[in-house]
């Protein structure tokens, strides 16, 4: 079973393991903090999300609107040769989905429950629906919405949620499915990639399930969800050995109480907090808490981040940082400001984690799969554009080359330049007096973590060859130089 | 220590790294590390050379390419019905036979047919066709049954199953972002959108220059550089700390950083020496193809390169804008082939095109046409078996105003993979398809 990390073994390593994988990742300032609080408060206080960290300000433009009336008169004009009411709600969508990303980010770097955001990641990747098809800003905000009011609940009731979530309904196309032509989509999806696993259903549950989820629609007028009565089929469904008239609802609860569920559901949060590749045992005792709590996510990441098994040292440094956690993690560490909403997206992008815009809905398979040499170039190049800003450019002719390809989309001068970071934020000038404490502070910093003498031979041997300068430029070649280590990746 | 490892440590030993002359000796280009390494042992992985081994050019057509407007059925009375604004006159078509025939816009593509060294495969689609771009670009991205999802694309998964071990140049893709195709377990495979983006760049200065010293440290941090040896302990091989398998993510890391710096240097230098007297169309595609074409000649151990053009979806206006497309696609590749033959490599390159999607018989109320089904794919290259394969689909009897397609397109990719890869498709794509007599 789970087994208690005892309270000896709580300390600033564990605190900031904690810290990294229930967060964005932690600074020396956090886990003063967190180790300060004790390992209980401190799970507790991660957790336990105020209300204003739930509701907090939707962007601006985030409510429903006519789209029927919307995409009715873009069309109209489009069949009468004026393409400029297309060309405008196309606009619009790509703008309301930069800001959106661009909301999301600014909303996990700064919450007052950067946990929620972490876990709200989680779902968004599980019930991964992708902006490219449901084409609308507020039907994509309202699903994130969704999420992070369900992340720390009840799976069985998030699970009934996204079911009528508008963006999930018109991903899978669960708003086509009629009596006469139950469409299987989703109700294949809902078993094979959100609750039970490939393997453990056959086809004609898939074809019973979908029976039992028709008639749910989407009403473009208002952008509401509702029932199309008719459209019901009320029969009798046989599925999974079971009888009965059974509603969609019904058939979550069905597979909810599949033993398979429980471990699917498991190994997802092993393989999303623990470790990219989890024993079978690691993924058993997890799965027996969520039954043995009924699915309530909450108590089942209390015990994971108060367990000796998430502290051990093989699962500490262990993961691949995703995009979200490389992007976020590294402003943190500079104690700089995020990059402007165009860098943000075309980042994430090229990092492989378009957040709205998962690859399909098998979400994004993290890992190992983040890194290609293509990837892991434009993460060390990525983090030098942080640290040194736009001045990182000057050697490449003008928009191209050495360009990371940040500024692609924007109209040019409409983004701000990005400025170096702040060196003294970070290294105070006592600090710099002495190279091997700036050494060793700077490390605790970028890797939380004291590393050993071989790790750190290259940056102890350019802060020698630079001979005692301790100036802005050479701390940011230092920064630069760690985030470029393989070890960076790691979290 | 590995003995891909080792065999990597003992070639950056023996050959200079550093040096980026290095990079010009021919014993590189001869020899990489997959066929040192006794991965290559393994009767599914393939050795790759630079020199002499196939190579497939995949292109392609982003938006759903209009078939009917490509490989035109101008003798047919339907066509000509179904497109009033769109269809052309007979004596404008460049014909193929007494049914077919291409668009004015692909002259070259005629000439390349006439000199047998152009395959059209006609009817090329899927069953139960979706006509969403995102969703049918992945089902040929994936090649996976329409009702089933995959994340590996196909030549991922040629990359996983006969490329282990492999330079991570063995796929070469020319886009902003990695295309699905080439997303595989183990990632390999290298994306760029121009080779001076894909590569380590050094902080910089106040003055703006970047730090000359901190390449030669990020050198040894990522065991590039010879002053790590491993007997210090520092090296990629005996990596320090915890007790590593070979499999763990920070191995996984350290291996990837080193092929990065590997390959990016091998692909800088390559870019800059290769010299072609070819002039290509200033368009994204002539660049795209020109930079493949220089990756060749510099003997690249590439088996799959990957470059597309946009602008396909055509709802309205399209005569014009189909032309240009037409026009482009016809110069870049010409200005290919002119290239491919003049260095000898004609032979062993194959080019593929491929849309998601051809487009409705019926042209729009804009003279345009909307999202269909089944259309034709361009082979060429000089060991392609020229020639019509495939019928072409009928233009009366319809699938709700679509064209029933008459080939699968993982029969073409069947084919690609067993007759010019020479890779065991069914590994790949998961079944078997029956192949075409294309090469």
């Amino acid at each position: 079973m789970l087994t208690a990390l005892p309270s000896s073994r709580w300390d600033k390593e564990t605190a900031a393991h904690l810290l990294n994988r229930a967060t964005f990742g932690a600074t020396p300032e956090l886990v003063d903090e967190t180790h300060a609080k004790g390992l209980e408060r401190a799970v507790r206080d991660l957790l336990t999300a105020p209300e204003t960290a739930v509701e907090g300000p939707a962007p601006e433009w985030a409510h429903p609107r006519n789209l029927r009336t919307i995409r009715r008169e873009a069309r109209m004009a489009k069949e009468s040769g004026d393409h400029s009411k297309v060309k405008a709600q196309r606009q619009m969508e790509g703008d309301e989905l930069l800001d959106l990303r661009s909301w999301w980010l600014g909303r996990m770097n700064e919450s007052t429950a950067p946990a929620l955001e972490k876990l709200t990641l989680f779902w968004h990747g599980h019930f991964a629906t992708s902006a490219e098809k449901v084409k609308d800003g507020y039907w994509m905000w309202r699903q994130n919405d969704t999420l992070r009011r369900g992340a720390l609940g009840n799976f069985n009731l998030l699970t009934k949620a996204i079911s009528r979530d508008p963006a999930m309904m018109i991903y899978l196309d669960l708003q086509q499915s009629r009596k006469e032509h139950p469409n299987e989509n989703w109700a294949r999806e809902l078993m094979e990639l959100f609750t039970v696993g490939i393997g453990n259903y056959s086809e004609p549950d898939v074809r019973e399930a979908a029976r039992a989820f028709t008639g749910y629609r989407v009403d473009p007028s208002t952008q509401q969800t509702r029932i199309a009565f008719r459209q019901i089929d009320p029969g009798a469904k046989n599925f999974l050995g079971h009888t009965g008239n059974f509603t969609g609802d019904q058939i979550i609860d069905l597979l909810t109480k599949e033993p398979a569920c429980a471990v699917f559901i498991g190994k997802k949060i092993c393989r999303y907090f623990i470790a990219d590749e989890p024993t079978p045992l690691l993924v058993n005792l997890v799965s027996e808490r969520l039954r043995t709590h009924n699915f309530e996510i909450k108590p089942v990441l209390a015990e994971i981040f108060s367990s000796a098994q998430f502290y051990d040292a093989a699962v500490r440094r262990s993961q691949i940082k995703s995009p979200t956690q490389f992007l976020l993690h590294t402003c943190k560490i500079l104690a700089t400001d995020l990059p402007t909403p165009r860098v943000a997206q075309n980042a994430m992008r090229q990092m492989g984690q378009t957040l709205f815009g998962p690859p399909n809905v098998k979400g994004w398979d993290g890992g190992k799969s983040w890194i290609s040499t293509a990837t892991l170039l434009f993460r060390n190049n990525f983090a030098n554009y942080l640290i040194n800003g736009d001045a990182m450019r000057p050697d490449a002719p003008r928009g191209r080359g050495g360009d990371l390809g940040l500024r692609r989309g924007g109209k040019g001068t409409d983004d701000p330049r990005r400025e170096p970071i702040d060196v003294s934020k970070i290294a105070s000038a006592e600090l710099r007096r002495n190279p091997d404490v700036l050494l060793q502070e700077l490390t605790r910093r970028v890797f939380q973590a004291g590393l050993n003498d071989s790790d750190t031979a290259p940056f102890r041997d350019f802060l020698a060859h630079r001979k005692g300068d301790t100036s802005d430029t050479t701390v940011r070649g230092l920064l630069h130089l760690m985030m470029s280590s393989p070890l960076y990746q790691l979290t | 220590m590995t003995p891909t490892l080792q065999t990597r440590r003992k070639f950056l030993r023996t050959s200079a790294l550093g040096a980026a002359a290095a990079w010009t000796l021919p014993v590189f280009l001869e020899k990489t590390f997959c066929t040192l390494n006794a991965l290559a042992a393994d009767s599914l992985t393939q050795p790759v050379t630079g020199k002499d081994g196939t190579i497939l050019v995949v292109l392609q057509l982003a938006g759903g390419n209009d078939g009917l407007s490509t490989v035109i059925p101008y003798a047919d009375d339907a066509y000509h019905r179904a497109r009033p604004t769109l269809a052309l006159a007979q004596d404008r078509i460049l014909k193929i036979d007494s049914h077919i025939g291409l668009t004015p816009q692909l002259p070259g593509f005629k000439n390349l047919y006439d000199a047998g060294e152009l395959a059209i495969v006609q009817g090329v689609g899927y069953p139960n066709p979706n006509r969403s771009h995102f969703r049918s670009t992945e089902i040929w991205q994936t090649a996976t049954d329409s009702d089933r999802v995959a994340n590996e694309g196909w030549i991922g998964r040629y990359f996983d199953n006969c490329c282990r071990g492999a330079d991570p140049t063995v796929g070469v893709a020319l886009a902003d972002q990695m295309p699905q195709s080439f997303s595989a377990k183990t990632p390999t495979g290298v994306t760029l959108s121009r080779p001076e983006q894909y590569r380590w760049r050094a902080s910089s200065s106040d003055d703006g220059k970047p730090l000359s010293d901190e390449e030669a440290f990020y050198r040894q941090l990522i065991g590039a550089s010879e002053e790590s040896t491993p007997a210090e302990g520092n090296s990629i091989a005996e990596l320090p700390g915890k007790t590593k398998t070979g499999d763990s993510a920070e191995d996984f890391l350290r291996r990837t950083a080193l092929d990065a710096q590997l390959s990016s240097e091998k692909i800088l230098a390559i870019a800059k020496k290769a010299k072609t007297t070819v002039v290509y169309p200033p368009t994204p595609l002539g660049a795209s193809l020109g930079l493949i074409a220089r990756m060749i000649s510099g003997g690249l151990p590439t088996r799959v390169y990957y470059a597309s053009q946009g602008g396909f979806d055509t709802h309205a206006g399209q005569n014009g804008a189909h032309d240009r497309l037409m026009t482009q696609l016809n110069d870049a590749v010409t200005a290919f082939v002119t290239d491919l033959k003049a260095q000898g490599n004609f032979g062993r390159v194959m080019l593929m095109t491929f849309s998601e999607f051809g487009r409705r018989v019926a042209e729009n109320a804009n003279g345009g046409t909307d999202h269909g089904t089944a259309a034709p794919m361009f082979i060429l290259g000089g060991g392609v078996k020229a020639g019509l394969s495939g019928a072409q689909p009928s233009l009366s009897d319809l699938d709700h105003g679509d064209l029933r397609f008459n080939t699968d397109f993982r029969s073409v990719y069947a084919t690609v993979l067993e007759e010019w890869l020479h890779a065991p498709s069914q590994v790949v794509l998961g079944k078997k398809f029956p192949t075409l007599p294309l090469v």
